[in-house]
């Protein structure tokens, strides 16, 4: 029977329940020594000396490693230790001790010397005229070179209540711009605020590491796996081989922990320099600082549609906030909107400002997510100015299967996006629910929310590895990490049915490239879903012929008289002749070459062929590049339906219920599938509610460092009334037919929930995140509240 | 110089077990000497390295400041009892379920399951300038940077300011205030017994501190008063999320009720100045009227008279009105 | 950029001495590695020495184990770095997240925000101390969990079930409201709170059949 389409128990739950799942933080080492980090107290400083003398003599202090002693890297890529710290807790030096007491302690006995530069938190401030720069060459890099870039003071002065719009750092824009808003019958402008917000995934980004016979033993906090090991090696100047990195677990990423944390060098290089295994224990505290954070945007937009629901034009305007080593979330917003509502003319502009700010990085649906629970509202009011149902709206706007998206016509390979419309609609009760837009009982007025959301989900051209062993069990070697979507287990599903392995007989091998993983895709911005289906697929197909041929050489007649399945390979028709999984194994071993890894394919990756050199003779193996090919970007999509209640009178918004539909290809594991759909649901519902980023704009620090100024959403915050559902027409052109949905329910969250707010508030869309209880008792009552384009407030 | 967080320095632990114990050693201490019942707010001032006391002592051991006994009519709980035991309490939830409800919308089931009533009570304020460790005039500098022009003071007072603009983190409080609470303080030489009231003072009085103790003071017990036992009660918070947050703002009302008649009534909130505090102007407004939708409204009124916002918290002007407004319309 | 100049001493031994010496201190315990105060020299030189003893008997999972604490360590400490107890997990070690609940006398407490000094006496459960210490069947809990599929990356987990099994010893049969504010202590940053509930829902059933 097929594992694709069933729920199951993932092969790490139980170590996971028991407390045996080992994080990096959970392993010791003999000698090990604990390291800390001294952090920036300023936005922007010059180190100008480092007095280490008094924590240097302090007993059990063993040393100091500094900037100086590691590569050198070139601005404004993130250095792992820095003399010049470009924010607030920016690591400059680290300590390394026999005890953490003791590390401490030397931290606060080191004299650093600091010169303070010029900081800017805001990027808006950064772009006036005169405006301070968040390095000294400039506000913004490319290959070109360093700008400064400036707008200018007639920029600002003439926007009035909106968002000032000087000259672009990128633009892109498709059809007749002016055709498209003078055919709309009602037009809406709005300047908006998305502001930025940690990652802040449970298991900060601790990480052990020791040196053995010149390889790096590396236990890490990281997405990826073999990705990362790479990546790692490339910053140790090693050949990959001589590192082993270890990740069986990973608390969470998000996006923070997608090739590891520039920060896990600390510990790798400390080692080579003292000789002993160090540990390097990531505080809540310092994860605010180095643990990553979403972009936010300042943006302004204007949207037209004509009275039969149809969006004509759209212009976009971003300005990125984008920390000092940057993003680009920017120039997925501007593609996401124009695949959203497909408008027959757009214009995007965008901006990206380094500021003075913790480093950013991709967090769920980077880009989509805030342009799609910024923008949604925003159509709302269109749907309202030209008397449309806002559903009916969405899917007359939404794309077909014939879209051409972006400055470049991007297509797709497949879209189901109105499907999964109707499918929510019917699932969540849009007729009936939708009528109690409005509603007041007592002080509290109900407001329908829909939120429709699309993420890239996949890539292709990775490898598959695995062993068919004479203990007659499957090996799926995965090289993809383990950070809880259950990806490791899934997608080797599609290798276990093309070999007609039943699941019992399937082992997983992850999590340490000691154990010899090929190349993979990262476990990112959803793609090991579709990458690696189609991975493992190859490779089970690849075992699938050979299982096919060991029989035909053993049994006699052709290789295509065999079928696989059942963990047999009999003769077509005649079940009874044939072999066990364990034969055929031992069998493989016998005939070498392919059969057992002696002979490799030729495109596969040089990690994948050191993997396989490695297991030459343990069975029969599976190993292949997906050629599978194809044409067209692969997007999922996630369309989330909330109703909510809000209390006039505090402010306070109730979530009462929350459907969500995707269409992401086949199922694969229905339960956590819809697991990410409401876990990344979820975390909208933060952005959209309650998650904030809040910098003291005098002394450019930040203020919502600990979990509960941060405020992601707990239980209670979330409806106890969830449910969702799939579209569940598979990707044609991929073989399993599955594509990723990672990233895509965050949008639809945040979406769902900001436009259900605006929906309770008459349709006034505040055009600004996270909607607290402040921010919408203020407009209520009219009362003062933030400034239309403030950041970092809250 | 470096900024060390996360890691508790080294402090000398005392557990004594009886009152008489603990106040010596807090005398004999002084301003070295830290005072620990749940340790959820004192843990939080060691972990950022903030406050290094010399000596803490933890009040876990005395048995005699954990117990609930009824006295005068009334209960007396005693400091060290922790929330949940308050929440759960028959007598409690029977008699004064408004210090029931404040109680259980303290923080996290595992914060009420160790934080006690008297911590709660005793807590210092959660600015995060003064939590940063900023040298502000509550920190013994001079200046208060949450009311700096830029500042980011959407959590901070709108009354009650007097240089600090902090608020009162306690969500029990109010609820004390209402019930006409008495608090228990001891040092080593005497006791003393304050109405809820006055036990909380303002930075005008004592900038340094939130509430009447000083060094070598123990809160060792909270007493209700019969008078207001099976009134009347109304409670709200007001919070970005709806566990582990502080109060935004919050409302305790008790009412004794003549019919439809308001007879008396103790109606306090928090969240809007550096101390609890108890609306005298709206208990007048209210008392000896007929409760009535335009009672409440007036109420509301009353409540903001004379309040001033800072940049970012105007909205706790509707709010405080908001709620008061809701605490009298509960009566209607 | 010129290179910073940095004061060290540079003729300076690797304190091996106080290296053994704290590996000692922490032998009374089963882990190799001391964590917060390897250095008892460096203890005895701020002049603390506190009423409460050092050497202390902790009464964890049902067994007694002698470990040498300090005053100021934290229980989270102690079984994650002394007992080699890694369940008990660091979420913000600040009373916020509850990665590191455990049970003291069956109640759920925060193990990173009380002393162990405070503990003496009492009866720590951890996660490692659920399973049947004979058959090693898994605690109903944990049972539910896998049934349910709960968690995603799970490093919440330990907290989570803590939580459940502290909720099903005072509400053997809870509402799924009730069950979500007995749970309402602990964050899961994947969201995977629907599934938590199910679990927690699952727990109350097999228990109530064992």
């Amino acid at each position: 029977m097929a594992t694709i389409g069933q729920d199951i128990a993932p092969p790490d739950l139980v170590a996971k329940v028991t407390g045996r799942a080992r994080y990096a933080e959970d392993f010791r080492a003999e000698g090990m020594v604990f390291c800390k980090l001294l952090l920036s107290p300023m936005p922007h400083a010059r180190v100008r000396r480092i007095d280490a003398s008094r924590a240097l003599r302090m007993e059990g202090v063993i040393d100091i490693l500094t900037a100086d002693e590691l590569p050198a890297t070139e601005a404004p890529r993130e250095p792992i230790l820095s003399n010049e710290p470009l924010y607030e807790g920016a690591p400059i030096l680290a300590v390394a001790a026999v005890d953490e007491t003791t590390a401490a302690a030397a931290v606060e006995a080191i004299q650093v010397d600091l010169e303070p530069l010029p900081f800017v938190l805001d990027p808006l401030e950064s772009l006036r005229p005169g405006g301070p720069d968040a390095y000294e060459q400039g506000n913004y890099a490319s290959r070109d070179g360093w700008q400064s870039v400036k707008w200018t003071a007639e920029d600002f002065e003439g926007a009035g209540d909106h968002m000032p719009r000087g000259a672009p750092l990128s633009e892109w824009s498709k059809g007749d711009l002016d055709a498209g808003f003078a055919a709309a019958d009602f037009i809406v402008e709005e300047t908006i605020v998305h502001q930025s917000l940690t990652h802040h995934p449970m298991e900060p980004r601790s990480t052990m590491a020791y040196w053995q016979n010149g390889k790096l033993f590396c236990h890490t906090s990281t997405q990826s796996v073999a990705r990362t090991r790479v990546g790692l090696a490339s910053t140790m100047d090693l050949d990959p081989e001589d590192v082993v990195l270890i990740s069986e677990f990973c608390g969470g990423g998000f996006g923070s922990k997608i090739g590891g944390t520039t920060h896990m060098a600390v510990p790798a290089f400390f080692s080579r320099k003292i000789g002993r295994p160090v540990m390097m224990r990531i505080t809540r505290y310092e994860e605010n600082y180095i643990g990553r954070a979403r972009p936010g945007f300042q943006a302004w937009v204007r949207m037209g549609a004509r009275n039969d629901g149809k969006i004509t034009a759209i212009d976009l305007y971003v300005v990125q906030e984008s920390g000092p080593h940057g993003a680009s979330d920017w120039n997925t917003a501007g593609m996401i909107a124009d695949l959203t509502y497909t408008p027959e003319a757009m214009r995007f502009r965008a901006v990206p400002v380094f500021t003075n700010t913790p480093p950013k990085a991709a967090q769920r649906g980077p880009g989509g997510a805030q342009i799609i629970s910024m923008l949604e509202p925003i159509v709302d009011k269109l749907a309202r100015g030209v008397s449309q149902d806002r559903l009916a709206m969405r899917i007359l706007n939404a794309p077909g299967p014939d879209v051409a998206f972006g400055p470049n016509g991007t297509t797709l390979t497949s879209v189901h996006a109105r499907e999964a419309l109707q499918q929510g609609a019917e699932l969540f009760g849009w007729a009936e629910k939708s009528a109690l837009s409005g509603q007041r009982h007592g002080s509290r007025v109900t407001g329908v929310g829909i939120g429709l959301s699309p993420y890239t989900a996949g890539s292709r051209g990775f490898d598959g590895l695995l062993l068919i062993k004479p203990d007659g069990r499957l090996y799926v070697h995965q090289g993809i990490g383990n950070l809880g979507t259950h990806s490791i287990a899934d997608t080797a599903r599609a290798a276990a049915d093309v070999l007609g392995m039943p699941w019992e007989s399937v082992e997983i091998v992850w999590g340490n490239t000691g154990q010899n993983l090929p190349w993979s895709s990262v476990q990112a911005g959803s793609q090991t879903t579709h990458a690696h289906t189609r991975a493992n697929h190859a490779a089970g197909m690849d075992a699938r012929r050979k299982c096919q041929e060991v029989a035909a050489r053993a049994l006699g007649g052709s290789p295509d008289a065999y079928e696989v399945d059942g963990g047999r390979v009999f003769q077509r028709g005649n079940r009874s002749r044939g072999m066990s999984m364990a034969q055929v194994a031992e069998r493989a071993l016998e005939y070498g070459g392919r059969f057992d890894g002696h002979e490799l394919p030729e495109d596969i990756h040089t990690v994948t062929t050191v993997a396989a050199g490695n297991l030459v003779g343990q069975g029969l193996m599976g190993v292949a590049r997906d050629n599978y090919g194809g044409e067209g970007s692969i997007y999922s999509w996630v369309v989330g339906f909330a109703r909510v209640e809000l209390d006039v009178e505090t402010g306070h918004v109730e979530i009462m219920e929350y459907a969500a539909v995707t269409d992401c290809g086949t199922v694969l594991h229905p339960r956590s599938l819809g697991a990410q759909v409401f876990g990344g649901s979820i975390q909208g519902m933060g952005m959209a509610k309650s998650q904030r980023w809040v910098f003291d704009p005098k002394w450019g620090v930040p203020f919502a460092k600990r979990l509960y100024t941060a405020r992601p959403p707990g239980m209670l915050d979330v409806p106890l009334d969830l449910r969702w559902g799939a579209v569940g027409i598979a990707d044609p052109q991929t073989p399993v037919g599955a594509k990723g949905i990672g990233e895509p329910p965050v949008g639809a969250g945040a979406a769902a929930i900001t436009t259900a707010v605006a929906d309770a508030l008459g349709g006034n869309c505040l055009c600004r995140t996270p909607l607290t209880p402040d921010i919408i008792l203020a407009d209520i009552e009219g009362r003062r509240t933030y400034g239309k384009l403030e950041q970092h407030v809250g | 110089m470096g900024t060390m967080r996360d890691m508790i320095a080294p402090f000398e632990l005392f557990q004594p077990t009886s009152v008489e114990a603990a106040t010596a050693l807090l005398a004999e201490h002084g301003q070295d000497a830290w005072v620990l019942a749940g340790g959820l707010d004192s843990f939080d001032w060691f972990k950022d390295r903030i406050k290094r006391p010399k000596v803490v002592v933890d009040l876990g051991a005395i048995e005699e400041l954990s117990g609930i006994r009824a006295a005068d009519g009334g209960l007396e709980i005693g400091a060290m009892a922790s929330l949940t035991s308050v929440v759960r309490h028959e007598r409690v939830a029977s008699a004064y379920p408004l210090l029931a409800s404040a109680a259980e919308h303290v923080a996290t089931p595992q914060i009420r399951n160790q934080g006690t009533l008297g911590g709660n009570l005793a807590q210092d304020t959660r600015c995060w300038y003064y939590r940063s460790g900023w040298p502000c005039y509550r920190a013994g500098g001079n200046t208060c940077y949450a009311a700096a022009p830029q500042a980011m003071n959407r959590e901070h007072c709108i009354m009650g300011a007097s240089r600090c603009v902090a608020v009162s983190p306690s969500d029990t409080a109010p609820a004390l205030l209402a019930l006409g609470a008495q608090m228990v303080v001891r040092n080593r030489r005497r006791e003393r017994v304050y109405e809820a009231e006055d036990f909380f003072i303002g930075p005008a009085i004592d900038i340094t501190r939130m509430t009447v103790l000083d060094d070598g003071d123990l809160l060792t017990a909270v007493r209700l008063p019969a008078e207001w036992a099976d009134a009347r009660w109304y409670y709200e918070k007001v919070r970005d999320r709806a566990s582990w947050d502080f109060a935004l703002e919050s409302v305790a009302a008790a009412f004794r009720m003549n019919g439809s008649t308001i007879a008396d009534a103790r109606i306090a909130v928090n969240g809007v100045a550096p101390y609890p505090v108890r609306l005298h102007a709206v208990e007048r407004s209210v008392i000896g009227s007929q409760a009535s939708e335009n009672l409440a409204i007036g109420a509301g009124e009353v409540a903001i008279q004379g309040v001033r916002a800072l940049r970012q918290n105007d909205y706790k002007i509707p709010l405080m009105r908001n709620l008061v407004k809701r605490a009298v319309r509960s009566v209607v | 950029m010129a290179e910073v100049e940095v004061i060290r001493i540079l003729e300076r031994d690797v304190p091996r001495r106080s290296f053994i010496k704290g590996v000692i201190a922490a032998g009374a315990s089963v882990s190799s590695a001391g964590y917060l105060f390897r250095s008892p020299g460096l203890l005895a030189a701020t002049g603390l020495q506190g009423t409460t003893e050092r050497l202390v008997t902790l009464r964890v999972n049902g067994q007694d184990r002698r470990v040498d604490v300090l005053p100021h360590e934290t229980l989270a400490m102690t079984l994650r770095y002394k007992l080699g107890l890694t369940g008990t997990k660091l979420g913000c070690d600040r009373a916020e997240c509850g990665a590191c609940t455990l049970l003291i006398d069956d109640v759920p407490h925060y193990g990173c925000s009380m002393l162990t000094q405070q503990v003496r006496g009492r009866s720590v459960t951890t996660i490692e101390g659920l399973e049947n210490a004979d058959t090693g069947e898994l605690h109903p809990v944990q049972q539910a969990v896998v049934q349910e599929g709960g968690f995603q990356c799970a490093f919440c987990a330990p907290g989570f079930i803590m939580a459940m099994v502290g909720m099903l010893n005072t509400n053997p049969n809870p509402t799924r409201e009730q069950a979500a504010h007995a749970l309402s202590g602990n964050l899961c940053r994947c969201g995977d709170y629907e599934k938590i509930l199910n679990s927690a829902m699952r727990a109350a059933e097999v228990a109530r059949m064992a």
